[in-house]
């Protein structure tokens, strides 16, 4: 390891973060689609010559661990020269799900016949295709979820292909939404080019590089710190999915973390997870490596910088062809905003045994996605609503939970209800905190959220939930949250929904989903 | 007479004209009561005519801060009485578990729901019951609550369920704010926040505003006037009861002083740099002038009345210098604060960015901060040399602190800038506070701004610039009629784009209620205001608007607009009317800055000394100048220190200083 200037690093560290932030704003500035102007559903990062992680903005959590997996994928099997950026959705080629389209710019300087840096954006997009509008319906594999793009070069010396954008479009339901945030990630990675150049002027390249190898051996020295803080041993926990939505047994997740405090280092190992399914929450690696890259982060300060040094001493395991290494054709839509959050409720309730005091009880554990289409009779027009509700936070060592706030993985905000209304045949009924809902404890879990809508118009509801029979759990004594739960009241009955469903509902029927609650913490007062 | 008196933590700022001169006083701040400061003041000031005063205030901002505002009952449709703690369901903190954000301003047992309902159009689908408003009336009561704040769902298409309530809740004797009336726009959950926020702050505002009216009338027969967020004055009796306009009064006149001071200079675009003890506030205007935005957070609160665009970072000249776990040098956001103060004030025991800038020669220990303090130099090189760890000297361990101070303060400024699609090489960067200057042209180096401009009252700029504010008023609803040249979409609420006489005829009728409403209030204080139309446009699906000119160009103006902030426009989409906007403008007298006599270009009988000062990695030999003995003409060469009162300016090499008519220190950085 070298030695290093705290000042010139600290100055540096303060650079490259802006340079991430810079493209991000861009991108947000510029693209065109709600999903990621409003629900700010996108990640950019800086990389090293190596396809090492230098700086990424505090965007999507779940990108965390996945972004470099594509700068890798682009470095693997393109030779990228000046003037190209490459184009990746595969989740079996450096992807997540298809929505998530990520592209790669690598950053070259006179003289040097190898990228010295890469810029990559990613963004979440409203629609690749496939069986469901919005690409996040339960699909069977791969090939029903949408349009796969292994790593290719989007744009060559600088000239974008023209019959490479016209087959994507052919592919997708909103065509000029999808160009116009293709556009966007162009220009974000164009100004995180831009802007390396001015970092690489400002210092020399000899020093740039010397100085991004300093900021991952301090990001390394700073994990190693905590992880030899932390006790030796092996530390292990398994929680489930309810099903795969298609009537499955329970879906099982295990994970046992190896703490190893002389080395400072850890080894995460998924063995004994449930082998993938014919349903589309399996995860691929980079999910899972992001849900663990996103549980060591939260162990540091908050201003550390999120780069590849920080995982230099954390190894994960996970054996292919399991739910949490899926590998071809499996479907993998859900993985990153159901399958995700399990993967981290797991690995809290191993590090809980570790480190008792610094760990929260589970949090709801679902994003609740809720998407209803139809027809508007006010325009006589499609509509499609997508929204992710949000639940109770586990109880901390040393504070409640908070209530109805999204957690872990995602951090997308609601629509306001005014504005859903003038946008959607529907009204709300109904919008507050699920009381009671948290789990008993010393200090109580925090409470889910009700969401009910009387439907102004026939439509098709899609719900793809969990957690509506294994309870979010308590900690140290603490009650788990109570399971979530979604009812269809229609005109003389009600009936309860299962927590991934299609159905199929008529003008004035309602909806109502409940959120679970995040589970207690210690044992409450008798 | 006009006096603007604006309060901050320390000093209270008095601005106003005499005799054809520009006059600035200073008085200590009195912790108990800003009041007093106020009124003390004006009795050394012993105007002679009846004085208008106008007031920059902290008493919102810090209750909001501190948390210390009123017991608030929250009254909305039954079934949301949580939305207000709800918010938009995010968290301020990603990666960390342990972090709580404060609580909400309404307890949950003072939240309470009404059975009504209206629709997105605007019809009553439920209609509170009047047992029920009695009940309502009962159970406020008993809450405790001192102040009551009523929002429903589109209260704004109809506000007649919003009537009856408050009419009702007015048997109560407590303050009432009411959404239909703060603020008519859609968004529940902003617009909650923003009347409850007025609830919060309608108590303590309310009476500390009245009472200071009632004594300046008595005692000076004058009248009193506050500085609101948005950069424009209103009468104490309105902002007493909408409170919530006043919550950044201070640093609105600060952008607004910056950017009257930059103008008069012969500048158009500016970015204010005003960066302070603790913390530094930059905003931009350009040739537009001051543009609100209705997006800001004051004390993590969403505030959705017009507040001017400033960023707020937590890093100023008593930011604390400390190396994180990883060894890195670290600045700030934990302050020295007041007390201990930093290092060389005497008590503090913790390197801070004024340590750093003492040791390095830029301040000067003979000439006191602020009128106030001694600096002790030896003590702070002790104490520094103690805590430098690895770093060879105290000198580059000050250097280091500076640097790392200043990259933060960069990336805010890119933020304001860059970042918004703004060339920074087109502004100039007007610097107050009392760390601005010394950091100024530093910053404007690393961000290619050309020019730096520091004010000739450089520790008075937010007073000045209520000094030369103007009484506006600013009115608002949400319409959302939808713009479309698709037939197909073609309802009651759509209409053609190429038929503008029928968008401005269905625009027309509340544009002008706006205006009705509006005038009557300021004819009721006496004043004729000129009414500005806008409206908040948006491309139908997006969730944000963009503000511009309702004129016959609207469309194609925000067509432009859109091109312009987010490089693309659709000229076939259809577009969303959301927002109608009536800003009401009475100019008043305008307030003339007096020019100094001009002298020619040598400085030299401002010059004080020659001593060393450190740039870059070398000691130079540098000029000292008394910024009161230099004349408009006065022209000097970098490296260069210029001393005042309560400011330091720092020119470094080959930059070059001229003083203008106005005597403002302009750089050509």
């Amino acid at each position: 390891m070298q030695p290093f200037d705290p000042i010139e690093l600290a100055v540096f560290k303060s650079a490259t973060r802006s340079i991430a932030d810079e493209m991000g704003a861009a991108l947000r500035r510029t693209a065109f689609s709600p999903n990621v102007k409003e629900r700010r559903d996108y990640s950019c990062a800086i990389f090293n010559g190596l396809g090492q992680l230098i700086a990424m903005g505090d965007h999507m959590p779940v990108h965390l661990g996945s972004m470099p997996m594509s700068v890798r994928a682009a470095i693997d099997s393109l030779a990228l020269s000046k003037g190209d950026i490459a184009l990746l959705n595969d989740p079996f080629e450096g992807g997540t799900h298809l929505p998530d389209l990520t592209m790669v710019l690598p950053v070259f300087v006179d003289r040097q016949d190898q990228p010295v840096f890469y810029a990559a954006a990613r963004a979440h997009h409203a629609d690749v295709g496939g069986r469901y509008p919005g690409s996040m319906g339960l699909c069977r594999d791969i090939y029903q979820e949408g349009l796969r793009i292994p790593p290719v070069k989007f744009v060559r010396q600088g000239v974008m292909d023209r019959d490479l954008m016209r087959a994507i479009l052919a592919n997708v339901r909103t065509p000029e939404e999808r160009e116009g945030d293709l556009a966007a990630q162009m220009g974000a990675c164009r100004v995180g080019e831009a802007r390396l150049l001015e970092l690489i002027s400002r210092h020399g390249l000899d020093k740039a590089e010397r100085l991004s190898a300093a900021l991952l051996d301090y990001c390394e020295r700073l994990m190693r710190a905590e992880l030899a803080s932390m006790p030796a041993g092996s530390f292990a926990a398994e929680d489930f999915l309810d099903d795969d939505g298609f009537g499955s047994a329970p879906l099982r997740i295990s994970a046992t973390i190896h703490l190893d405090p002389p080395r400072g280092t850890a080894v995460v190992d998924f063995a004994g997870s449930s082998p993938q399914v014919r349903s589309s929450v399996n995860a691929v690696f980079a999910v899972t490596y992001s849900a663990t890259f996103y549980v060591f982060r939260c162990l540091l300060p908050e201003d550390a910088p999120a780069n590849a040094g920080l995982m230099r001493s954390i190894a994960v395991n996970a054996p292919r062809g399991c739910m949490v290494n899926a590998s071809h054709p499996a479907a993998v839509a859900a993985g990153n905003v159901e399958t995700s959050q399990r993967i981290v409720d797991v690995l809290l309730h191993a590090l809980a045994e570790a480190i008792p005091g610094r760990v929260p009880a589970a949090s709801s554990g679902t994003m609740s996605n809720l998407t209803i289409g139809g027809i508007d009779p006010r325009s006589d027009r499609p509509f499609a609503y997508y929204e992710t509700i949000a639940g109770g936070m586990g109880a901390r060592p040393t504070a409640d939970g908070l209530s109805g706030v999204h957690t872990h993985m995602t951090n997308s905000l609601n629509t306001p209800i005014e504005a859903l209304e003038y946008a959607y045949p529907f009204r709300v009924v109904r919008y507050g905190m699920r009381a009671g809902s948290g789990g008993q404890g010393r200090f109580r879990g925090g409470d889910g959220l009700i969401r009910e809508l009387e439907l102004l118009a026939d439509a098709q509801v899609t719900l793809l939930s969990d957690r509506a029979n294994f309870q979010p759990y308590g900690l140290a004594g603490g009650k788990p949250g109570a399971s979530g739960g979604a009812v269809h009241i229609e005109k003389q009955t009600s009936s309860r929904l299962p927590a991934k469903c299609n159905v199929h509902a008529k003008k004035g029927d309602r909806i109502r989903i409940e959120t679970p609650g995040g589970g207690g913490w210690g044992k409450p007062a008798p | 007479m006009r006096i603007a008196i604006d309060s901050g933590g320390t000093f209270t700022d008095c601005v106003y004209v005499e005799g054809g001169l520009l006059k600035l006083l200073k008085v200590l701040s009195s912790a108990a009561d800003p009041g007093n400061s106020v009124l003390e003041s004006l009795r050394r000031i012993r105007p002679h005519h009846p004085p208008e005063v106008r007031h920059g205030t902290t008493i919102g901002t810090n209750a909001l801060l501190e948390r210390t505002g009123a017991r608030v009952a929250f009254v909305t449709t039954a079934g949301f009485e949580d939305t207000i703690a709800i918010g938009r369901q995010a968290r301020h903190n990603l990666y960390n578990w342990m972090a709580s954000p404060r609580p909400c301003l309404v307890p949950p047992e003072c939240r309470f729901g009404v059975s009504e309902r209206v629709s997105e159009s605007g019809a009553i689908l439920a209609a509170p019951r009047e047992e029920e408003l009695v009940a309502l009336c009962e159970q406020v009561r008993s809450s405790g609550a001192e102040s009551v704040a009523v929002s429903l769902l589109f209260s704004f298409q109809n506000p007649e369920n919003e009537r009856r309530l408050a009419t009702a809740l007015k048997q109560l004797g407590i303050p009432i704010s009411v959404s239909h009336q703060i603020l008519p726009e859609f968004r529940e959950y902003e617009r909650a926040s923003t009347v409850v926020a007025n609830a919060y702050l309608a108590v303590k505002a309310g009476a500390y505003l009245s009472r200071l009216e009632a004594h300046i009338e008595r005692e000076f027969r004058g009248s009193l006037y506050v500085m609101q967020s948005s950069g424009g004055i209103i009468s104490a009796k309105l902002a007493a009861e909408e409170p919530v306009r006043t919550v950044l009064s201070g640093p609105a006149g600060g952008a607004v002083g910056a950017h009257r001071v930059a103008q008069l200079a012969g500048f158009k675009n500016i970015i204010a740099f005003d960066m302070g003890g603790t913390s530094t506030d930059v905003s931009l205007i350009d040739s537009l002038g001051p543009r609100p935005t209705s997006e800001a957070r004051v004390a993590e609160i969403p505030v959705s009345v017009p507040i001017l665009d400033i960023h707020t970072v937590g890093a100023g000249g008593g930011s604390l210098a400390w190396f994180d776990r990883g060894g890195i040098l670290t600045v700030g956001p934990m302050s020295a604060g007041a007390e201990p103060g930093p290092i060389c004030y005497g008590r503090g025991e913790q390197p801070t960015v004024t340590d750093a800038n003492l040791l390095l020669g830029r301040l000067d220990c003979d000439l006191p901060l602020g009128g106030c303090v001694q600096l002790e130099e030896n003590r702070t090189r002790t104490l520094m040399e103690k805590a430098r760890r690895a770093i060879p000297s105290v000198e580059e361990f000050s250097r280091g602190i500076i640097r790392v101070a200043e990259s933060e303060m960069e990336r805010a400024i890119r933020l304001i800038s860059v970042e918004r699609g703004r060339d920074a090489r087109e502004f100039v960067l007007v610097c107050f506070g009392g760390a601005g200057p010394l950091h100024a042209c530093s910053l404007a180096r690393a961000l290619a701004i050309p020019w730096v401009l520091v004010p000739a009252m450089a520790g008075a700029v937010s007073a000045l610039g209520i000094l030369m504010s103007e009484v506006v008023r600013d009115y608002s609803r949400t319409v959302m009629i939808t713009v479309s040249s698709d037939r197909r979409s073609f309802d009651h609420q759509v209409i053609m784009a190429k038929r503008w006489r029928e968008l401005k005829a269905l625009l027309e009728p509340h544009f002008t209620a706006l205006e009705v409403i509006g005038e009557a209030e300021f004819l009721k204080q006496g004043l004729t205001g000129i009414a500005m139309r806008s409206a908040d446009l948006r491309y139908a699906g997006q969730g944000y608007e963009l503000n511009v000119p309702a004129d016959d160009r609207m469309l194609e103006g925000f067509h432009r607009e859109h091109h312009r902030r987010y490089g693309h426009a659709d000229r076939d989409r259809p577009v969303e009317v959301v927002n109608l906007r009536v800003r009401l403008i009475s100019p008043g007298e305008t307030i003339e800055l007096p020019k100094a006599e001009r002298a020619d270009a040598d400085p030299s009988p401002a010059l004080t000394k020659k001593k060393p000062v450190m740039f870059g990695e070398r000691w130079l030999e540098t000029s000292v100048f008394d910024r009161h003995r230099l004349k408009p003409g006065n022209r000097f060469q970098g490296p260069a220190v210029v001393h005042e009162y309560s400011a330091t300016t720092i020119v470094p090499p080959e930059s070059s200083v001229e003083v203008d008519d106005f005597s403002n220190l302009v750089i050509r950085v």
